[in-house]
C-alpha cells in the first residue's frame, strides 16, 4: 500500500514536469523567437481565460456560456444516441431477425465519420440545432451499437438457464440477466462514444454555427484572433476530459460487482 | 420401507441420444431408478459418464429422447421452480449481492418481499454467510460462493435439489468442509438431494443411497445403502469397507 501510494506520487510528480516543461519552453519561445508572432503566450491566455468568463466572445455569450450551448447540444444528442444504439444493440445482439436485417446495414454506417454527416445534415435539417443533433447523434450511436451489440453477444446462456431453473420467465431473465452482463460493454460504448459526440459538437459548430465552443474557435480564426483560439481549445480539453472522468465514475458506481477488493 | 415413501423421482426406461453431424452419440440408455422423499442419493460414477446429463435431464434442462422422468407425479418437459439445481461451477449472478442472489427465485415468483427476505436470510444464515449479505460475489472466496449457490437453490424451497459435482473445483481442504456444512445443512433443511460426484469418499459421506453408473451409455450398474451413524467418519473400518468395495465395483464398470 505504502509503495503504491508512492508510486502514484511519482507518476503524478512527472505528470506535472511534463505540463510545466511544455509552458516554459511555450513561454520561451514566444518571448525569444519568431514563433511569438504565431503564439500567445501561456500567461495571456490563462488571462483571456478569466476576462471571457465575466465577459463576452462575440455579440453577448460568455465563455461558460458558450460552453453550455455547447453541452447541452451533447447531452441532446449523446441521450438520443445512447437510448437508440442501446435498443439497436441488444436487439441485434439476441435476436438473429434483427441481427440479419441490421448488421450489414450497420457495417456500412459504421466506419463513415462524424464529420462526413455534416453536408447531408446541413442539406436536409438547414444550419439550425437539428443537423446539430443529428452530427452528434450519429457520432456516439455508432460506438454505442458496436459496444452493445458485442455485449449482447457474449451473455451466458447457462446463466440464462440458471435463471429459467429458478422460476424467471423469458421478460425477467432479460432484465435480471441479459441487461446487467451488457452493463459494462453499454458503458464502454458511452464512454467513447460521449468523447466522440464532443468532438463531433464541435465540428458542427465550426461548420455552421453562431454560438458554442466551437463557434468561438472559427469566431478566433476569422479575427486573427490567436488567443482567442487558444482560450477555446484549452476550454474543449478541459471539459473533454472532465466529462470522462464523469463517465469513469458512473462505470464505478454502476458496475461495482466487478471490482474486486475493498 | 420404500413401499410406504413418497417416491420423489422415477427415472423410467430414460435414455438420451445426442444427435449430430459427426454421429450419433447414445449417452443415456435405459436409466431405471427411483428416488423417495427427503432421500440424499449421491450418482456415482467414473467422469465423462454423462451424471451432468442425468441432472440436466432430470431439472428439464433437456429432455430424454427415450423413456420419461416424473417427478412427484408430473412429467418433466422443462425447467421448473419445484427442482433447484446446484453446480459445478458457482453461476452466481456476479451482477447481485450475496442477499440479492438468494432471494431472485422467490422474487421471480413474485414472494413479496418481506417474506423473500426473511426466508433468504434463514438460509444465507443456514450456509454461515451471515454478515454477507451485502457483498458481490467477486470477493468470495470460492468455497463462499459455493455456499451462496446452495442457499439460492435452499431459498426456492424446491421439491428437490440436484447438485452437479458442486465442490469438484474446490481445494482439498475446503471440499472436506463444504461436504460437513451439507450434511449439516441438509439435516437441518431436510429436502430430497440429488447429489453427483466422482469422488468415492464424498459419497460415502454424504449419501443415504449410491447409485454406481455404468460408463458410456450410463445406466444403472449397481446401489448401495448407507446406513453408517451420521455425522461419519472418513477413517472407520466401516467407511473404508465400502469405499474399498465401491472403488472395486468402479473399475469394473470401465
Amino acid at each position: 500500500m505504502k509503495i503504491k501510494l508512492k508510486e502514484m506520487g511519482n507518476s503524478l510528480f512527472f505528470s506535472l514536469i511534463g505540463i510545466a516543461a511544455i509552458l516554459i519552453l511555450w513561454t520561451l519561445g514566444v518571448k525569444f523567437t519568431s514563433v511569438g508572432l504565431l503564439l500567445p503566450t501561456p500567461l495571456e491566455v490563462l488571462q483571456r481565460m478569466a476576462y471571457t468568463f465575466s465577459n463576452a466572445i462575440g455579440r453577448e455569450l460568455t465563455l461558460p456560456m458558450h460552453l453550455a450551448v455547447s453541452l447541452r447540444r451533447v447531452v441532446i444528442g449523446f441521450s438520443l444516441a445512447s437510448v437508440c444504439g442501446v435498443v439497436l444493440g441488444i436487439a441485434m445482439g439476441r435476436f438473429r431477425m434483427v441481427e440479419a436485417v441490421c448488421k450489414p446495414l450497420f457495417e456500412l454506417v459504421r466506419p463513415i465519420p462524424s464529420v462526413a454527416w455534416i453536408p447531408l445534415a446541413i442539406v436536409w435539417f438547414g444550419i439550425g440545432e437539428t443537423a446539430k443533433t443529428f452530427i452528434i447523434f450519429m457520432a456516439g450511436f455508432v460506438n454505442i451499437v458496436v459496444n452493445t451489440y458485442a455485449g449482447a453477444k457474449q451473455v451466458d446462456e447457462n446463466m440464462l438457464g440458471v435463471a429459467y431453473m429458478l422460476g424467471a420467465n423469458e421478460i425477467q431473465a432479460f432484465f435480471h440477466v441479459v441487461i446487467p452482463s451488457c452493463v459494462p460493454y453499454i458503458f464502454a460504448g458511452m464512454q467513447v462514444g460521449l468523447s466522440t459526440c464532443w468532438m463531433a459538437v464541435l465540428a458542427a459548430e465550426m461548420v455552421s454555427s453562431t454560438e458554442g465552443i466551437g463557434w468561438t474557435i472559427t469566431a478566433g480564426q476569422e479575427n486573427g484572433d490567436m488567443t482567442q483560439i487558444f482560450v477555446g481549445i484549452i476550454a474543449i480539453a478541459v471539459v473533454g476530459l472532465l466529462l470522462a472522468v464523469l463517465m469513469r465514475w458512473a462505470e464505478r458506481v454502476l458496475c461495482r460487482w466487478r471490482v474486486r477488493g475493498k | 420401507m420404500s413401499e410406504t415413501r413418497k417416491t420423489v423421482i422415477e427415472c423410467k426406461h430414460v435414455s438420451k441420444t445426442f444427435y449430430s453431424m459427426a454421429g450419433d452419440n447414445l449417452v443415456v440408455s435405459d436409466l431405471n431408478f427411483n428416488v423417495y422423499e427427503n432421500e440424499f442419493v449421491v450418482l456415482f460414477g467414473p467422469g465423462q459418464c454423462g451424471k451432468s446429463t442425468i441432472l440436466n435431464l432430470i431439472s428439464g434442462l433437456e429432455s430424454p429422447t427415450g423413456g420419461e422422468i416424473v417427478v412427484s407425479g408430473e412429467k418433466v418437459s422443462g425447467p421448473s421452480p419445484k427442482r433447484g439445481m446446484v453446480y459445478q461451477t458457482t453461476n452466481l449472478f456476479m451482477w447481485y449481492t450475496v442477499m440479492q442472489n438468494v432471494e431472485f427465485g422467490p422474487k421471480m415468483q413474485g414472494v413479496p418481499k418481506k417474506i423473500r427476505r426473511e426466508r433468504a436470510q434463514k438460509y444465507i444464515d443456514l450456509v454461515g454467510l451471515n454478515g454477507f449479505e451485502n457483498q458481490f460475489p467477486v470477493k468470495l472466496s470460492g468455497g463462499m460462493q459455493q455456499r451462496v449457490g446452495i442457499a439460492r437453490a435452499y431459498a426456492n424451497e424446491p421439491e428437490l435439489i440436484c447438485m452437479d459435482e458442486p465442490f469438484g473445483h474446490l481445494d482439498a481442504q475446503t471440499r472436506y468442509l463444504m461436504e460437513e456444512e451439507v450434511e449439516r445443512i441438509s439435516n437441518t433443511a431436510r429436502r430430497t438431494v440429488v447429489f453427483v460426484t466422482n469422488n468415492a469418499e464424498e459419497a460415502i459421506y454424504l449419501a443415504d443411497r449410491i447409485i454406481l453408473l455404468h460408463n458410456c451409455p450410463t445406466s444403472v450398474h449397481k446401489e448401495y445403502t448407507v446406513d453408517l451413524p451420521r455425522p461419519r467418519d472418513y477413517t472407520s473400518p466401516e467407511f473404508l469397507a465400502l469405499r474399498e468395495q465401491i472403488t472395486a465395483d468402479m473399475d469394473n464398470t470401465l
